[in-house]
């Protein structure tokens, strides 16, 4: 079947909703790469296919017959994005990782609510240590007329605000947002791995 | 009822698909459209042919296939092969497979034999 205007636009308008949904979790190089092989099916298929009336017809069959681009990305993420994440340790690709399993299992849901406040929790720790040299006197413990009101970082001050201990608060929060970063990122490689080992004694039995 | 016996119909369709997958490109090297037609001949493992390439690459990228890009006349093909890894994960799935089957068969068999109505 020859394709007119419209089938071809078509079918570039599955593979740009494809190329973008990889987009967030897979590298470019492996986004190209499967792409171009879906690319190679669906030019097959159509040269395979007898010419019709209707080819919206016949390219709404074949395009459903390879599935919705999302669902397409999905089964991408689902087989390759983990592995790809503790291969490669990148904290981004993690995230994206456990982002992709989180729309897909329960289990992943939970996990990447967990991690996802360990992340939150390590980069506002960090953010108050990095706070302080910038904002001298808005990091630190807080008292107003020697009531305790709180500690980390507060850009509007209420009149009476005393600012104590300012270093301390700095160095603790660097560290303890540093261990929870570490923390947080090494509990997600873990559970990307056994993510990635389970699949694998599901294929073998052992 | 029936909605719970096609979700076990579902997942032990997808956990055969992989072991099918490796299965047809063992006795040599064939694109991804061909071993879907390949499993469409023989199976209906494959209901949307789009869920084949994903496992492709992580089989590929696993090490137990090898992918590589060909030109042919309309368009080029990524080709995959079965390395002696995946040769050897093949072997022992395959063992697996027939152990596991014999047992359920077993099993069919004995309830067959006991049945008091009518046989399964």
């Amino acid at each position: 079947m020859n394709l007119s205007d419209d089938g071809e636009s078509r079918i570039r308008g599955y593979l740009f909703m494809l190329e973008s949904s990889l987009r967030t979790f897979l590298k470019r190089d492996v986004v190209a790469d499967a792409v171009r092989e879906v690319e190679s099916h669906i030019r097959e298929r159509v040269r395979d296919t007898q010419p019709m009336p209707n080819e919206r017809d016949a390219l709404n069959r074949l395009l459903d017959a390879i599935g919705p681009p999302h669902r397409l990305a999905r089964a991408y993420s689902a087989e390759l994005a983990a592995g790809e994440a503790v291969s490669s340790g990148r904290l981004w690709q993690a995230a994206r990782a456990v982002f992709a399993l989180a729309l897909n299992t329960t289990e992943g849901f939970a996990v990447g609510v967990a991690l996802l406040c360990g992340y939150l929790l390590a980069a506002s720790c960090l953010l108050v240590a990095l706070a302080k040299p910038i904002f001298p006197d808005n990091v630190g413990i807080r008292w107003v007329n020697g009531e305790f009101r709180g500690a980390g970082w507060e850009l509007f001050l209420e009149p009476g605000t005393v600012v104590t201990h300012g270093w301390w608060v700095m160095a603790v929060c660097a560290v303890v947002g540093s261990l929870l970063l570490w923390l947080t990122h090494r509990g997600t490689r873990r559970y990307l791995r056994r993510v990635s080992e389970r699949r694998l004694r599901a294929a073998f039995g052992h | 009822m029936t909605v719970s016996t096609d979700s076990w119909t579902e997942q032990m369709r997808r956990g055969g698909l992989e072991l099918a997958i490796l299965l047809a490109v063992a006795p040599g090297t064939r694109y991804g459209l061909e071993i879907i037609r390949h499993l469409q001949e023989l199976t209906d493992l494959v209901v949307t042919e789009g869920t084949i390439y994903p496992i492709l690459g992580r089989l590929t990228r696993d090490g137990w296939l090898q992918a590589e890009w060909q030109a042919s006349a309309a368009h080029p093909r990524k080709y995959y092969r079965l390395t002696s890894q995946g040769r050897r994960r093949l072997r022992l799935m395959v063992d697996e497979w027939r152990t596991f089957a014999a047992k359920i068969d077993r099993l069919v068999d004995a309830a067959d034999k006991g049945a008091t109505h009518e046989p399964l």
